[in-house]
């Protein structure tokens, strides 16, 4: 078997820690996402982006200098 | 912020050939993590490297977290000699990808690539399977939730068709 067919093969492979973990994720933001274009999706992302760092500046700020 | 049109704009106006892996390859499948940078895989061909250069030498690219002042020199022979870049840019953070482990080279890629018209050009986006793939191989811990999120994205697009 070659490198590239035993990668596959692993990913074919259902992984028990997977399983775990994916009972948390939330399927209705992934079905609301595929709604949307693959664009729509990256300009959402920029959104966010904008957000988190609004975010960090105002958090910053109530801090204050040097802290 | 990372303006990722911008990015995609300057690599593709500057035709090179790329993939978009990593976080923004997962939200543009429809995952809805933050991701603060583009990943992008390039051709390690010498006309591709003179495209990386000229491509982005007019937005400043320079080593991420490194310290300013470094005597870095954004080259041709810069791209040639290294492989792997985790730059900022005057449009963003911008990770220059000669290879990735369980993905390996953009002609191991490329193969399954999906081409996506985004902001009015073709862009070529590693496959959900294969993202999928490259994230296992890499083992993080990290990336756990992304291959819940992206397998979850998986049977959700099954259910759908």
């Amino acid at each position: 078997m070659d490198a590239e067919s035993a990668v596959n093969q692993e990913a074919d492979e259902t992984d028990p820690v997977i399983e775990a973990y994916k009972k948390h994720v939330d399927r209705s933001l992934i079905r609301e996402n595929l709604k949307r274009t693959p664009q729509e999706r990256l300009e959402r992302l920029m959104e966010l982006q904008r957000f988190a760092e609004e975010l960090r500046r105002a958090g910053k700020e109530k801090k204050g200098p040097g802290r | 912020m990372t303006d990722f049109k911008g990015l995609l704009k300057a690599l593709t106006d500057g035709n090179v050939e790329f993939i978009v892996v990593g976080g923004a390859a997962a939200t543009a499948h429809g995952s809805s993590r933050l991701t603060l940078d583009l990943d992008v895989v390039y051709r390690r061909s010498r006309e591709n490297i003179a495209r990386v250069f000229s491509a982005l030498k007019d937005h400043d690219p320079y080593p991420r977290g490194a310290p300013t002042g470094l005597p870095f020199r954004w080259g041709e022979k810069t791209v040639a000699s290294g492989l792997n870049f985790t730059l900022t840019t005057d449009l963003g953070d911008l990770d220059l990808l000669g290879e990735i482990p369980g993905g390996g080279t953009y002609e191991a890629l490329v193969r399954d690539a999906v081409v996506l018209d985004l902001f009015g050009m073709k862009v070529q986006i590693v496959g959900l399977e294969r993202l999928i793939q490259v994230k296992r191989a890499s083992g993080r811990p990290k990336d756990f939730e992304v291959i819940a999120e992206l397998e979850a994205i998986r049977e959700e697009q099954e259910t759908e068709t």
